[in-house]
């Protein structure tokens, strides 16, 4: 008989020691493991079940949302009356049924009002109920709503820059997944900004919507010696193409003011000082096929941007049209000798830009563009190995901006040794470059619109002009799922003089990088 | 090695021996090594010209430029601006023989938030170091810095007496108080806060040029009005209007004195700083040009013969061609 002191000393030690990790890590692997089976087979059976019954005739009788107290039943109307048997010519198969009310909750689902998951249940009513025929099936939909307000108050740390933050948000506001939106911050770069915005569904349809808005924001812009003063006005419609694409056609009315100029402002930046209407037309255009967003080892993303402003009936005091593309694309690469995705990838992007300076309402003869309506370039977001804003035309230290841009890099991306490819962290390697050009003056004279588009073509001309101002070097990469934090060495390659090229290290956060 | 010049620097030399004498020794620490740094000499591999600028960037620094409120052809002729603040300076400085350009702007270009400032020339070599702003306050010392840099010797100090002499005076403090004061609050009141004027003054010349929009334009207007009501509100409690016009009223009526028969004030034989002054208000108030719906400060100034005068000698004489234009328009206007 063992000694129950003894005995008692091992517990304790036992317990002392915990459970071993090893056997403990083991056991959870075989109950998950199990788990899985059990879910799968009872997925399976499901499947089984619907399948042979796949052909058999159903009537949607009814279809029932439990517990949407919040939401109109207009509104739900328009999303389930098509699918209920009266109103269709035909009896359903069971697939279809079923198919077709998945149709159903999953707009519910996209009008983000109710929590995940939907149950869906199916009964069958009575037989005893004179007024059913034997095919009829009853849809029985359980949401939970979404809190109807939501509000928060935090604090940013980003580019070079902190901000505190208050948001608002009213959801299902009329019933029908009408939304507002209303964010206040204060930071050191954006001094402050106040935005609101009201969306909703149109015809009850998720990817169809009408959002409007307004802004009032100060942005201190050091790369061109001014602080920008917005307040302004928007109008968008937004929908979704069968092929994925997501369109945006909307109206801005801004009334912008350039403010506040250090004591060294350029005289370009002093010229360019007051106030300016922009009243514009804009159209973006995305579509989006990378496997992440923040990190792509495969796919690709297309997108163009097209604004008119001031031309015509639009008005306003500055009159462009504008258009941008962009396109990154990235590859898995192949390592031999490695199974499977080594990890490895390369990923590839261009942009370019152009603004055409169009003539102002009626009048006949157009204007020059304005520094807030130029692009600019440069930086860790997009060409990496240069300050912010330290490509393209300067006056003294003042980043002026561009009429026409482009730009490209190229990366090839490598998972850390002992963190492994399944993690967000890459170590790259990168070379990118671009040009940004203002529209070269012409002194020819002739028409307007020909000498517009002389200084265009010669504009064009300079852009093949010698090598584009490159950077290349290496760092590190990390991929949270709200934006893609670097680390990166550079050194730049080739210059403009006055081009702001940075030798070193450069951190950059960026939510949609080159 | 690095360039490490930030943007908010005031001055940004390019590489000298000094900074980088004072970077060695205040970043002791983490110095690069040498052969590191020699190899970030190396790059950029390639450096190109100079990016041009954007059409809109003035592209003639060669010469002084006054920034005043101006219309666009009233920059290039250099006619005199329609605002007293910067009419004075443009005055001044064309009494002082400068050779420069007016550009037409607005207050947010200005480094005080007050228009005129004047941006000196810069040599077309130095492009990259443009000279810093004048500010309206300190012109007269840039001038007089400036005579003194020209003639260096006795001319210049004789000069610099005499200015000494015109400031030190006891009674030119008492007069510019009066301008400053009085004559500026009526105008004040009867540019901003009178409806007719602010409508057919403010708006055309100060307002409608800085954009197009209806919505903007009102906003500016209430801003403008508010911004002038408080400046007012700065000197009394409450704004009395005809305390503001009576005491202007006496102030022109002392000015007229104070100038009596002679050609300019304080018995010069050549305008000053003071006679810029005078002018920049009776120039606005009497400029045909100008639509000046509510005319009792006009009238009132029109009553002392030798203040007109004044004026009309200063736009006939250093105006030139630009006060000539004037003059036949306002022939035409007083039919």
């Amino acid at each position: 008989m063992a000694d129950p002191l003894e005995s008692g000393d091992d517990i304790f030690d036992r317990l002392k020691k915990g459970v071993d990790p090893k056997l403990q890590r083991e056991k959870t692997r075989l109950a998950n493991e199990r788990d899985l089976a059990q879910f799968e087979k009872a997925q399976r059976r499901l499947g089984e079940l619907i399948q042979d019954n796949s052909t058999l005739p159903t009537t949607i009788s009814s279809i029932r949302i439990l517990n949407a107290t919040n939401t109109r039943r207009g509104f739900l109307n328009r999303i389930f009356n098509p699918i209920v048997s009266a109103n269709q010519d035909r009896p359903y198969t069971l697939a279809e049924a079923i198919r077709e009310v998945s149709v159903g909750a999953d707009k519910l689902h996209k009008l983000d009002i109710f929590h995940e998951p939907i149950s869906l249940f199916i009964d069958r009513p009575a037989q005893t109920d004179a007024s059913t025929t034997p095919t009829d099936v009853d849809i029985f939909l359980s949401v939970v709503e979404k809190s109807r307000f939501k509000f928060k108050t935090g604090t940013d740390i980003g580019n070079a820059e902190g901000s505190a933050y208050v948001h608002g948000l009213a959801r299902n506001i009329f019933g029908g997944a009408e939304s507002l939106n209303i964010n206040a911050s204060f930071g050191t770069r954006t001094r402050s900004a106040y935005q609101a915005s009201f969306e909703t569904p149109i015809l009850s349809n998720p990817n169809l919507r009408w959002e409007l808005g307004g802004l009032a924001s100060s942005t201190q812009k050091p790369w061109s010696s001014h602080e920008e003063v917005l307040k302004g006005g928007w109008m968008k419609l937004r929908w979704m193409t069968l092929g994925g694409g997501r369109h945006e056609l909307g109206y801005n009315g801004v009334w912008r003011q350039i403010t506040g100029l250090a004591s060294n402002a350029s005289p370009s930046v002093r010229g360019d000082a007051g106030d300016s209407v922009k009243s514009s037309l804009m159209h973006t255009w995305v579509k989006d096929r990378r496997d992440s967003p923040q990190l792509p080892t495969k796919g690709y993303l297309n997108k163009s941007t097209l604004e008119l402003a001031g031309w015509g009936p639009l008005q306003g005091d500055v009159a462009f049209g504008k258009a941008e593309v962009e396109a990154q694309g990235a590859i898995p690469v192949p390592i031999p000798g490695i199974q499977g995705e080594s990890g490895v990838s390369l990923t590839t992007g261009l942009r370019a830009g152009l603004l055409y300076p169009l003539p102002l309402g009626t009048e006949s003869d157009s204007k020059p563009s304005r520094i807030n309506d130029r692009f600019q370039l440069g930086g860790p977001t997009d060409v990496r190995g240069f300050r912010l804003s330290g490509l393209g035309p300067r006056d003294g230290s003042d980043a002026l901006g561009g009429d026409i841009y482009a730009a490209a890099s190229a990366n090839l991306l490598f998972p850390l040794p002992c963190v492994g490819k399944d993690k967000p962290f890459r170590f790259q390697i990168f070379a990118n470059g671009g040009r940004l050009l203002a529209l070269k003056t012409t002194d020819e004279g002739g028409a307007e619109g020909e000498k517009v588009r002389q200084s265009l073509s010669s504009t064009m001309a300079e852009l093949g002009n010698g090598l584009p101002s490159m950077a290349a070097g290496f760092g590190l990469v990390y991929a949270h799922p709200v934006a893609r934090f670097e680390l990166n060495f550079s050194l730049p390659l080739v210059l403009r003089r006055g081009e702001d090229g940075r030798k070193g290290l450069q951190f950059g956060i960026g939510i949609n990088m080159l | 090695m690095p360039q490490d010049a930030d943007a908010t620097s005031e001055e940004r030399p390019y590489p000298s021996p000094p900074k980088i004498q004072v970077r060695q020794t205040s970043r002791q620490w983490f110095t690069t090594p040498q052969p590191i740094r020699r190899l970030f000499d190396k790059f950029p591999l390639r450096t190109y010209p100079v990016n041009e600028l954007p059409q809109r960037s003035p592209q003639n620094r060669e010469r002084h430029a006054l920034w005043v409120f101006t219309t666009n052809t009233g920059a290039q002729l250099g006619a005199p601006s329609f605002n007293p603040g910067c009419l004075k300076w443009q005055a001044y400085m064309i009494f002082k023989g400068i050779d420069f350009v007016t550009i037409s702007s607005n207050n947010h270009a200005s480094p005080t938030g007050a228009l005129p400032f004047l941006l000196p020339a810069s040599s077309p070599k130095l492009l990259g170091e443009a000279a810093l702003p004048v500010p309206s306050n300190r012109i007269e010392r840039w001038i007089r810095e400036k005579e003194k840099n020209q003639h260096a010797g006795t001319s210049a100090l004789t000069k610099q007496n005499s200015a000494m002499s015109e400031s030190s005076d006891m009674r030119y403090e008492a007069y510019m108080s009066l301008l400053n004061y009085r004559v500026r609050n009526a105008y004040l009141y009867s540019l901003y806060l009178s409806p007719p004027n602010f409508a057919s003054i403010v708006l055309p010349l100060y307002i409608n040029p800085s954009t197009s929009n209806t919505l903007t334009r009102l906003a500016l207007s209430h801003q403008l009005r508010s911004a002038a009501e408080t400046e007012l509100l700065k000197q009394s409690p409450i704004i009395d209007v005809e305390a503001i016009y009576r005491d202007c009223d006496r102030a022109m009526e002392s000015l007229s004195e104070l100038l009596g028969d002679d050609e300019f004030f304080f018995g010069k034989g050549t305008p000053e700083l003071f006679d810029a002054s005078v002018f920049a208000y009776t120039h606005v108030l009497l400029d045909e040009d100008l639509d000046w719906q509510h005319t009792r400060l006009r009238d009132g100034l029109e009553q002392y013969s030798n203040l007109v005068e004044h004026q009309k000698r200063i736009a006939e004489d250093w105006f030139g061609a630009r006060g000539v234009r004037k003059e036949s328009k306002s022939r035409e206007g007083l039919k």
